[in-house]
């Protein structure tokens, strides 16, 4: 908070990125990151490490990895994520269900993101995957409660579900809870998570605009960046005041 | 010894005593509540935030043992899991106004 | 104000459980209303969900307090908290917001209506609540709901059996919120 301890931290951060590559000013250092992302396979640890050293340049604070919530959450997250997969699978007999126990596991991924940064889990949790968890959860509700409309029934009419041996009423809902409703609910949640962390684009280039590459993610990575480096000024100037 | 033999007697089960001890946290967290609202930092609040929590997890673990419904703990469960991220994102975000999130 | 599975002698107790978590949970209430700062208010506010998650399973609502558990405490303060760090948020010296006494008058009437119709509510646990005792609903749910859809969980027969549509459709309004974050914030990609 105090300007001594800020500037130290910015001559420290400074010192790492600039023999990284000196053309850092503007958004070539975006590019070099996706480039980066691309080739290297651990991305949370040593690109999105330059890329956070990068941010905290703007921002003059170290990102500093805290030596207790590290270990605690690498310690806590699989017993949360095994207890978030016991909430959905187990919901016919306990309390729970799809719907609170994917608001579970989208809370392991934001304490992931807390103990080793946003940006590091963005790139290990891949738009796709947090897409397709929506996506196909929404996709597999519709198609389980539109099989039995195939086969002459009414939606979701789960005794005509042509589920061999096991009782296809009681599979069914758990089917429809287990790949239908937790992964809308997780994936939603996630992504509204990441979206609030990159907050909104305010140089207007999110539909169509940034579209010029024929893939989009890749394209709208620097957007990104520039957005939310502009917000972060922003931010750290409405703070000092 | 002789107060709950009494009482027992008088026709309480145990788990009366577990709910006036329920009842009991709960005052404590009233208590705690005042350090969370007052609290002249942000720190003392995030600390009254996880004794709440806390807290809470003990209140549900009686509950589920008062009215004798094992699988009330599954929510106990989830708030000793998860208060331990309100807590991590709160102390965070005080850090540079969540620059560091 | 007794409770099902409840004698008369444990009146004292439920009561004193029931005032202790309710005034809790108003307290929690009333500070997160007048929190000046804003982070204050989203602490309290995460205090106040822990209160309602006790006050649920008091209520045997278990399926509730753990929706209550999971998003309070693993999202909601998650999400608020994000919010806050992209805005800017001044300093006060205040704890509490000063009241705008007209508003507080307009709320305090509509409150005041509000109670007059708690005289014909009736009591928590009432086995002649029309909630409870109607054959018709309640009833033919808790009898019929595990002989046709071999279901343990009453709450999750009736959410993904019964009412399956509407489960559907409350799923597709998850997911058309997602998209509407989506676009409201310029985005192309969640990640």
């Amino acid at each position: 908070m105090s300007d001594a301890v800020d500037d130290t931290d910015m001559a420290d951060t400074a010192t790492d990125t600039r023999p990284d590559d000196p053309s850092d000013a503007s958004g070539g250092a975006s590019s070099d990151d996706q480039g980066d992302t691309e080739s290297d396979l651990p991305p949370h640890r040593a690109v999105s490490r330059s890329r956070r050293l990068d941010s905290e340049e703007r921002q003059g604070t170290p990102y500093t990895e805290s030596q207790v919530i590290m270990p605690t959450v690498k310690v806590v997250t699989p017993f949360a994520f095994t207890y978030g997969l016991f909430i959905t699978f187990h919901g016919s007999g306990s309390p729970g269900g799809g719907f609170q126990g994917g608001a579970i596991m989208a809370a392991v991924v934001f304490m992931i993101a807390f103990a080793f940064g946003i940006e590091s889990t963005r790139d290990w949790l891949a738009n796709t995957v947090v897409v397709a968890l929506a996506v196909g959860g929404a996709l597999a509700f519709a198609g389980i409660g539109l099989v039995p409309v195939a086969l002459g029934g009414a939606f979701l009419q789960y005794d005509l579900l042509p589920i061999p041996i096991l009782d296809p009423v009681k599979y069914g809902m758990e089917g429809v809870e287990i790949v239908g409703i937790a992964p809308i609910v997780s994936g939603v949640l996630m992504g509204l998570f990441f979206l609030l962390a990159s907050g909104f684009d305010s140089d207007g280039s999110g539909f169509g605009s940034g579209s010029l590459d024929e893939d989009g993610s890749i394209d709208e990575s620097e957007p990104i960046d520039e957005g939310s480096s502009l917000e972060e000024d922003a931010a750290d100037a409405g703070g000092d005041r | 010894m002789s107060v709950v033999d009494a009482a027992l007697a008088a026709g309480y089960t145990v788990g009366d005593f577990l709910l006036l001890a329920a009842a009991g946290f709960t005052v404590l967290a009233i208590g705690m509540l005042y350090r969370a609202v007052k609290g002249p930092t942000m720190q003392d609040r995030v600390l009254a935030v996880n004794v709440l929590g806390t807290n809470t997890v003990v209140i549900l673990a009686i509950l589920s043992a008062a009215l004798s419904e094992p699988t009330f703990l599954d929510i106990a469960l989830v708030y000793a899991l998860l208060n331990f991220l309100m807590a991590i994102a709160i102390s965070k975000f005080t850090v540079e106004r969540g620059g560091v999130l | 104000m007794t409770v099902p599975g409840f004698a008369s002698p444990v009146v004292a107790q439920v009561t004193a459980i029931e005032a202790s978590l309710l005034a809790f949970v108003v307290l929690t209430a009333l500070a997160t209303a007048f929190a000046r700062d804003v982070l204050a208010a989203v602490i309290v506010f995460g205090a106040y969900s822990l209160g309602m998650a006790a006050l649920y399973t008091f209520y045997r609502a278990p399926d509730v307090a753990l929706t209550e558990a999971a998003i309070s405490a693993g999202v909601t303060t998650v999400l608020l908290l994000l919010t806050l760090a992209k805005t800017t948020r001044l300093d006060h010296d205040a704890v509490f917001e000063s009241v705008n006494l007209p508003a507080a008058g307009a709320a305090g009437l509509l409150f005041a209506g509000l109670l007059l119709t708690m005289g014909d509510i009736p009591a928590i646990g009432s086995p002649d609540a029309p909630v409870w005792s109607n054959p018709d609903v309640s009833q033919w749910y808790l009898s019929e709901s595990y002989a046709q859809t071999h279901v343990e969980n009453t709450v999750m027969a009736v959410l993904a059996a019964f009412r399956g549509f509407d489960t559907f459709g409350e799923a597709v309004v998850v997911f058309a919120g997602g998209i509407a974050a989506l676009i409201v914030l310029h985005r192309e990609v969640f990640a």
